[in-house]
């Protein structure tokens, strides 16, 4: 019985841990699932159109390495909005106190627990808005800049029969993943 | 007096050559290709040049280039089979054709053949060749684009592409930081 009781979290715990916990929500989920895809398809155009590879032969290779891709953008955007936002929660407190208390000042029923929790969730819904956003732009550029700096300057002499792009998409990935780890280490 | 009968024995052999030196036309062609690359499907320009070195004019200069096969080249300008009425002594001619290779690989440039009549009475006529470039390889069109071409329209659409990508998150992230931003503590 005691057992239970101890496990048994009330619903503003399990609230509170939703927030610092790593999990994203479904809807955050698809956004970042979309915005990882697109940023994945992108360089089709490039492995097509530039390097002149045959888009339909290639197809096969371009579908899975998308995807594999899309997965691992997907989980270094939540990487990196999971550091990004306790930090922008701390930048930010401030400000949005500063404004949710001159909206609230003129209800005086409210008690000053009710406004410090609605100060708290307008934090909480602050960070987590700024965190993905920032976190999608952060490793879209990356991403990007890491495509171009290997496809056309670091492996630009390999065979086009043999492109290893899949293996560059893929180090991309590996590498936007990376960075977000060692972020998460340093702090 | 050695000296003297030698020149003398020069000039009276000069002046029978004179005599015999025939108003006959005599022509050198050269043939040359003047890319420095050969690509699939562009452009390709052969220059012919007609030297009459010869005394006399030559007459019905007829040039006709056959090594171009039709399967392998395609005509955009000018004519591989051309020809002048009368080439005058001391005088050259210049012709150019642009052709557009249909496939690559390596190619034998041979040389093209020319029939002229070399005397004003048109009894003989006389048949030559012109240089022969040799070979040449013809580039790839993907391969020779993947190298050289700019892509300027290419990476244009990319950056299109890449735009929203990156301008959405970014507008969006920046507009909610500078709404809640704190200004810095001025410090006295």
């Amino acid at each position: 019985m005691a057992v239970t009781k101890k496990t048994k979290l009330s619903r503003e715990e399990e609230l509170l841990l939703q927030d610092f916990s790593r999990n994203v929500s479904t809807k955050s989920s698809a956004l970042f699932y979309g915005n990882a895809l697109i940023v994945s398809a992108i360089p089709i155009w490039l492995f097509w159109r530039i390097h002149q590879m045959d888009l339909w032969q290639s197809a096969f290779l371009f579908v899975i390495f998308s995807l594999v891709s899309t997965y691992l953008v997907a989980y270094a955007y939540k990487n990196v909005k999971f550091v990004l936002k306790h930090y922008i929660a701390q930048k930010r407190e401030e400000g949005i106190t500063k404004e949710m208390m001159s909206k609230l000042s003129e209800d005086k029923e409210m008690t000053k627990k009710e406004k410090d929790e609605r100060v708290l969730w307008k934090k909480n819904e602050v960070a987590d808005y700024e965190a993905t956003t920032f976190s999608i732009f952060y490793n879209n550029a990356l991403y990007l800049v890491l495509l171009i700096v290997f496809s056309f300057y670091i492996l630009k002499n390999m065979n086009p029969s043999v492109y290893p792009f899949t293996v560059y998409q893929l180090l991309n990935s590996i590498i936007t993943n990376s960075q977000s780890w060692t972020i998460s280490a340093q702090k | 007096m050695r000296l003297i009968v030698a020149a003398v024995i020069l000039t009276l052999a000069s002046l029978s050559a004179g005599q015999q030196e025939d108003p006959e036309a005599r022509l050198l062609i050269s043939k040359n290709v003047l890319n420095n690359f050969l690509v699939e499907g562009k452009d390709l320009t052969v220059e012919y040049k007609i030297f009459n070195v010869g005394g006399g004019p030559a007459l019905d200069v007829h040039l006709k280039d056959s090594s171009f096969p039709a399967a392998d080249f395609d005509v955009v300008r000018g004519n591989l089979d051309v020809t002048w009425e009368r080439i005058g002594p001391g005088a050259n001619v210049t012709h150019a054709v642009i052709l557009q290779p249909t496939k690559y690989g390596y190619f034998n440039f041979t040389s093209a053949e020319v029939s002229y009549h070399s005397k004003e009475d048109k009894k003989e006529q006389r048949f030559g060749y012109t240089s022969a470039p040799g070979e040449g390889g013809i580039v790839n069109r993907k391969e020779f684009d993947r190298r050289f071409s700019p892509h300027v329209l290419d990476w244009l659409v990319f950056a299109v592409m890449t735009l929203p990508s990156l301008g959405i998150p970014c507008l969006l992230w920046y507009s909610s930081s500078r709404r809640f931003a704190v200004p810095p503590k001025k410090h006295n």
